[in-house]
């Protein structure tokens, strides 16, 4: 079923295999994964963060290390959800609370980022903070018309190096539409692996 | 060999084409079922300047919620000073309204970015959480009533005169 491709040294996304709409591989700049579905006039991309990219931008917001780090080692993901559809194709609306996690045959939800406010007004977090991490994951229930698109950082409660799949579901006008993205990693903690970690 | 160069030429050229399709498909401004009335707002911009929205009334006006960690908002930006460079002379106005961060980061972030139109700061997002906005980048076009009128959710590449028209439009019908 995987096809593997020639990759192209001057391109940023090089496929490494394609599967039915869905794709993934290694960024040329970075050597992060990434994992795309273009299927159905949607596109939903996921590339892995690093936990000490997402350590360093929580820390840079407000955040304690203790905090950032925990957020850091929930298998946070930038995330990019795109309405490709045509003009005339109507408006697609998802939640994210509708979406499974597998693991091993175990269902989990994916973590919503109202979960974690919670935690963080319970915690005392500042404001400009948690403003910051409201804004910067991508929205839990959107509506995009063609065109349309959120990048966002998303969260699936996992330790780095883990490895699931994600079952996605998002509607067009009254039409339920799924779809399963297999395999994908939570990326390294380069921290634990160099034995840095707090 | 020369049949290897020829096929990378190819591929490259059907990216290139590829990537100019997939730029287009997103130059949208959706319009809007109703044209419900902008939530006002007073806000300071980064040189301490007051602004209220009330005070561009009988404008057209550009408001684009952004922040500056937020990587579309950094790729539209450059385009929407081009734009202001086009239509800050026709009595469109543009307000680029910040969410959360306050004058020491954004001052800092125009000197890479450089923006001559009004950035104002939302330092405790509440003006965002009152307009239908959950998502950054959001664009709304406002017509001389304070309406909404259009809607971009994500970055657009704004000097594009297919938009323009669109902005422009709403002024022609003062």
């Amino acid at each position: 079923m995987r096809a593997g491709l020639v990759v192209s040294a001057g391109l940023l996304w090089a496929p490494l295999w394609t599967q039915a709409g869905i794709s993934g591989g290694v960024q040329d700049d970075t050597g992060l994964r990434f994992w795309r579905l273009e299927d159905r006039g949607v596109s939903f991309e996921l590339v892995q963060r690093l936990p000490d990219q997402t350590r360093a931008f929580f820390q840079a917001r407000g955040f304690s290390a203790e905090q950032a780090n925990e957020i850091a080692l929930g298998c946070v993901f930038q995330s990019i959800f795109r309405n490709t559809g045509a003009a005339e194709s109507g408006a697609v609306t998802y939640d994210l609370a509708d979406w499974v996690v597998l693991v091993n045959g175990t269902r989990l939800p994916v973590t919503l980022k109202e979960a974690w406010d919670r935690q963080w007004q319970e915690s005392g977090v500042v404001e400009p903070a948690r403003i910051a991490f409201r804004w910067s994951f991508l929205p839990t229930r959107q509506r995009y018309e063609p065109g349309d698109y959120n990048w966002g950082m998303t969260s699936y409660g996992l330790p780095p190096g883990a490895t699931f799949d994600l079952d996605m579901a998002w509607t067009r006008d009254s039409d339920r539409e799924t779809a399963r993205i297999p395999g994908i990693e939570c990326a390294p903690d380069l921290r634990s692996l160099s034995g840095d970690a707090p | 060999m020369r049949a290897a160069a020829l096929g990378l030429f190819l591929f490259v050229a059907l990216f290139c084409t590829a990537s100019t399709w997939a730029e287009e498909g997103t130059q949208t401004l959706t319009l809007l079922p109703e044209r419900q009335q902008a939530p006002g707002f007073v806000l300071k911009d980064v040189n301490g300047e007051t602004h209220r929205l009330s005070d561009y009334r009988s404008r057209v006006v550009i408001v684009n919620f952004w922040a500056t960690w937020c990587p579309p908002c950094r790729e539209e930006l450059p385009s929407m000073q081009r734009a202001w460079e086009q239509i800050r002379d026709e009595g469109i106005a543009m307000l680029g309204v910040n969410v959360g961060e306050d004058a020491d980061t954004i001052f800092p972030f125009t000197a890479y970015y450089p923006m001559e139109f009004p950035l104002l700061m939302d330092l405790d997002s509440k003006v965002v959480e009152d307009w239908p906005v959950v998502g950054l980048p959001t664009t709304f076009v406002l017509d001389p009533e304070g309406r909404l009128v259009y809607r971009a959710i994500g970055g657009r590449r704004w000097d594009d005169p297919r938009l323009l028209e669109k902005v422009r439009g709403l002024k022609a019908r003062q």
